[in-house]
Parts: C-alpha cells; sequence; structure tokens
C-alpha cells in the first residue's frame, strides 16, 4: 500500500516505522524538518517539509496515487482540512483523522471521516487500568 | 438576524463594526486569543467574547444554537472550514460564510456545503484581470448553491472557439453561452448559427469545475499554444 501520514510527531512517526515494516511504501509529511528525527534510522520512505492541508503540498507527496492518508498533527482543524482535501480533492479511499475534541470528531465522523480522538482513547484506558486495579 | 463573527482580526473587526451599526443584527465577535479579544472588548463592549469558534461547546454558550448565521474570517482555512461545518451540521445554522485564504481551498468548501466563499486573493486577481488583455477571464459572479459561475471572457485568435459555429462547439457539460458581443459593440442572443470571431465577448454561464476547459476552448491557441 501506498500510504501519506501528515504529522511525524509521536504518533505519525510510530505509525510510519509499523507500517514501512510491514512493507507499505510511506511518504511523511511535516512543517519541521527536525520533527523527522523522530523516524528509525533505517526508514525508507520520502519524508517531505511543509504544509500537510496545502493541496500543492498533498500532490507533491503523492497523495493522488496513495491508498490511504493519515493526519495525525496536533491540530484538529489542519488535520481536518487536510484530510477532507484528500478525501474530496484526491478521492483518497481510506482517510483517517486525529481530532482531540470528542465533539468534533463525532461530527466529522458522521461526515464520512475515519476519525479517532486520543482524549478518549487515553481516559478510556486510565478508566479501564483503574477498573482492573479494583 | 443573529450572526456570528470567528475571527477578530482585521476583517473581523471590520465586519463586527459594520454589523453592529445595522440596528436590525445582533452580532457576537469571537477570537481565540486572549489579549486581542480583551483588547476588543474593551472597545466594543460585550459583543466580543474570547474562545475558539470551532469548539462546540464554546460554541453552544455564545447562542450558535439560534444563530441565523455565521461568518469564519480568520487567517487559517482549517479554521474557517471546521467552524462553518461545525455550525452547519451541528447547529444547523442557515448559512455560513468563509473567508478562503487560499484560492485553490474554494472548492473544497464550496463541495462541502459551505454556502458563500471570500477570497481576497482571487477577488484581486479578477480585478488585475481586468486590466491584462493577455488575461481574458473574468470571474463576475458565483450563481448561489447551484455550482455555477458567470463568466466574461474574449474570443482569442487561434483559439477552438475562433470561427467556429456554436453548434459544432463542444462546451463542457452544463455551458451556456448567453450573450456575444461582438467587436464595435453589438450584442447578440446567440443561436447556433452564431459564429465567433476573435475578439468577441462572451458572458457564458458554467459549473465551476469546467473553469479550465472552457476557458481554454474559447481562450487557449491550439497551436503554439
Amino acid at each position: 500500500m501506498r500510504v501519506v501520514i501528515m504529522g511525524c510527531g509521536r504518533v505519525g512517526s510510530t505509525l510510519a516505522a509499523r507500517l514501512e515494516h510491514e512493507g507499505n511504501t510511506l511518504t511523511v509529511i511535516d512543517t519541521d524538518p527536525y520533527s523527522f528525527r523522530r523516524l528509525p534510522s533505517d526508514f525508507q520512505g520520502e519524508t517531505l517539509v511543509g504544509s500537510g492541508y496545502d493541496d500543492h503540498v498533498l500532490e507533491a507527496a503523492g497523495v493522488h496515487e496513495a491508498d490511504a492518508f493519515f493526519a495525525l498533527t496536533q491540530g484538529d482543524n489542519r488535520n481536518l482540512l487536510g484530510a477532507q482535501i484528500a478525501k474530496h480533492i484526491f478521492g483518497v479511499k481510506v482517510v483517517v483523522v486525529r481530532v482531540s475534541d470528542p465533539f468534533r470528531g463525532e461530527i466529522f465522523a458522521n461526515l464520512g471521516l475515519r476519525t479517532f480522538s486520543p482524549t478518549n482513547i487515553g481516559a478510556q484506558m486510565a478508566y479501564d487500568a483503574l477498573i482492573r486495579e479494583q | 438576524m443573529y450572526i456570528i463573527v470567528v475571527g477578530a482580526g482585521t476583517v473581523g473587526y471590520g465586519l463586527g463594526l459594520e454589523l453592529q451599526a445595522m440596528a436590525d443584527h445582533e452580532v457576537v465577535l469571537v477570537d481565540r486569543d486572549r489579549s486581542r479579544s480583551g483588547e476588543l472588548r474593551e472597545e466594543l463592549g460585550e459583543m466580543v467574547v474570547h474562545g475558539d469558534g470551532t469548539e462546540v461547546v464554546f460554541l453552544e454558550s455564545v447562542g450558535a444554537r439560534r444563530a441565523d448565521m455565521l461568518i469564519a474570517v480568520t487567517g487559517d482555512d482549517g479554521t474557517n472550514l471546521v467552524s462553518c461545518q461545525v455550525a452547519k451540521h451541528w447547529f444547523k445554522v442557515a448559512r455560513t460564510i468563509a473567508r478562503v485564504n487560499n484560492p485553490r481551498n474554494e472548492r473544497l468548501f464550496r463541495e462541502l456545503g459551505i454556502d458563500s466563499t471570500v477570497s481576497a486573493t482571487g477577488a484581486i486577481m479578477a480585478q488585475i484581470e481586468v486590466d491584462l488583455p493577455e488575461h481574458t477571464f473574468i470571474p463576475l459572479m458565483k450563481l448561489h448553491g447551484s455550482g455555477l459561475q458567470l463568466v466574461d471572457l474574449h474570443v482569442i485568435a487561434g483559439s477552438e472557439a475562433e470561427g467556429a459555429a456554436l453548434r459544432s462547439l463542444h462546451l463542457p457539460e452544463n455551458s451556456i453561452i448567453s450573450l456575444v458581443v461582438h467587436e464595435g459593440g453589438s450584442p447578440e442572443v446567440p443561436n447556433g448559427d452564431t459564429v465567433l470571431r476573435a475578439g468577441d465577448e462572451i458572458i457564458a454561464v458554467i459549473p465551476q469545475e469546467a473553469e479550465p476547459e472552457f476557458r481554454h476552448l474559447v481562450a487557449g491557441a491550439t497551436v503554439n499554444g
């Protein structure tokens, strides 16, 4: 699979490493080139400096040929803009968006985006840990 | 009308002032920058509220549920898009208007149901095109809700359209040439027999996405092009 990831923070870099390890072709976009240090030293994929919500950058990243697009920066709104460009302008089949605000995540899930909320996931795991300890 | 303006930069501030001066509107101006909104609150009073105009809980607190219109005019397209989408889909706000900073995002915003988009770059480019003879394409207006636009352009020598009768031209789907102004200034409502000449001015209705195709047909040289 060809996969484009927007945002090379901890989540983006961890996912990129895993997907590449499983044999996929990766392109990772970040506005800050320093963030690419988080990728494994033997990372073979492409890195691209720029905004993942800029259609020219997405085109340069080959998003029109991508099978999946992940918007994983810490900014909900830029993730949602990048994801909707990938889905509606470039027709990417699988688009996954990180949306920290659970309300916003729900609204955009209803609009057909695959969203996940680190806030909800984190709170749930903390809660589960408590239940197990009791 | 109750209007929420998101973003209190230069555009939002000016808009807030204008709307406040119109007697029939209740306006709230929101900005997520605490010092900017505090500063403006001293000048404009309670109409300025500090908060994130893309956040459901905050929008609820400023009465988004009863808003008739939300206008998002920050310098960030992601914020403007999401703010309008949240207003439309969660709060059922009837009319949403977004400022588009990157003019290439305009199409996406329209496709996603934002009722109106305003692009300063796009508007200025249109003005430049009026004054440049080699730029012969002027978008006149967008027809609300239909995805169509009204455009004005000149037939260029060497284009496919030059010398062709309208019936033989392969126009993009849903495009209509509604008026031809021949050189010298005589207007004609065209029919299939109307022949286009270089220098003729055309007023046409075309789908927004058909712009490049239409432009090429009428104003693109077929050789050395």
